[in-house]
């Protein structure tokens, strides 16, 4: 598993080189960022349910033949395996927006996901539409641009104005898991 | 690699949690002090030659060693340098304890190097960082402590 700092010297390490001026600055902006990066993390985590359960129960909106006897979220048991699942991937996403990389996301949960649900036979284009939702509303309260209640704390930054760089990272990172199932 | 930030994900995954507020506050204090590490391992990019050099010259000129081996000292020193410039940028001592301290009593014992060389010249290094000439009083304290953890290391 790398952060920022460590795929800095990963990268370094390979040439023989100390990591001189010109790699520090893009550390030296992750460390400016860090409060932003802590508080759209925190964004995450304090809205977890709420975002993984919307994304699911919009993904059953759309096919509402998934929750129909022989649909794939039928009966609860599945359903809560699909809650869970999205719920695991929010927490890989998490991680990888506090680390700044996305290794951790690549090695622990993308690595064989696509044929672990190829395996279950779990439909990987309603897996990715749930994704998709997640990523949709993960950005939406790290820029505070949600309906409804504030969501977005903004302990350490102030706004969530302010976060649109570290939202549209958080959201690669979500690409990455679509891509990977694709 | 570990630095600051994977240790505290490795914690959090390893109970299946998401980052807590004492994982996010632990994260934080590496990052309150990354501006002196990070200082740390500019100047020592910058100045690691002439720190190798004049470590060198100091040790190998008293001719209490084996001449040949300075060449090779040199190289040596030159790669720990660089290794405690990878610890300074990711806040920990990975670099050094996976690239540089592990294996490393087993190479010393079977080529039979000079360790007390060593140790003197990243001893010489240590004391001779001029502040603030070389770098800024927080920087060279991060950059002595490792030097230290080195030191104990090859001691």
């Amino acid at each position: 598993m790398l952060d920022a700092f460590s795929r800095a010297v990963v990268t370094a390490d390979s040439k023989g080189t100390p990591i001189g001026t010109a790699e520090l600055a893009s550390l030296r902006k992750y460390v400016a960022d860090a409060n932003k990066r802590i508080d759209a993390t925190l964004a995450i985590t304090q809205n977890v349910s709420c975002i993984a359960a919307d994304a699911v129960s919009g993904m059953v909106c759309e096919n509402t033949g998934l929750t129909q006897p022989g649909g794939h979220c039928y009966p609860t048991r599945r359903m809560a395996a699909c809650l869970r699942d999205g719920e695991i991937i929010l927490r890989y996403v998490s991680y990888a927006l506090l680390a700044g990389d996305p290794s951790v996301l690549d090695d622990r949960c993308i690595n064989g996901l696509k044929e672990t649900y190829l395996a279950l036979g779990v439909p990987l284009a309603n897996a990715i539409r749930a994704i998709e939702i997640m990523k949709i509303a993960t950005v939406a309260i790290m820029t505070e641009t949600n309906t409804g209640r504030k969501m977005f704390e903004g302990i350490n930054s102030g706004s969530g104005a302010d976060c649109k760089d570290i939202a549209s990272e958080a959201a690669s990172y979500f690409d990455r898991v679509i891509s990977a199932l694709s | 690699m570990k630095s600051a930030v994977t240790t505290v994900i490795a914690s959090a995954d390893a109970s299946a949690r998401f980052p807590t507020l004492s994982d996010i506050e632990s994260a934080k204090g590496s990052f309150d002090r990354a501006a002196s590490r990070l200082e740390a391992a500019e100047k020592l990019a910058i100045h690691i030659d002439r720190f190798t050099s004049e470590s060198l010259d100091y040790v190998y000129g008293r001719q209490s060693y084996d001449q040949a081996n300075k060449d090779k000292c040199a190289r040596d020193i030159n790669h720990y340098l660089r290794l405690i410039n990878y610890c300074l940028v990711t806040g920990g001592t990975g670099p050094l304890d996976e690239w540089g301290i592990a294996g490393m009593r087993e190479v010393i014992r079977a080529y039979q190097l000079p360790t007390a060389a060593y140790i003197e010249a990243l001893t010489y290094i240590r004391d001779k960082v001029n502040i603030p000439g070389d770098m800024n009083q927080q920087a060279a304290a991060e950059f002595k402590t490792l030097l230290d953890y080195l030191i104990n290391a090859l001691a």
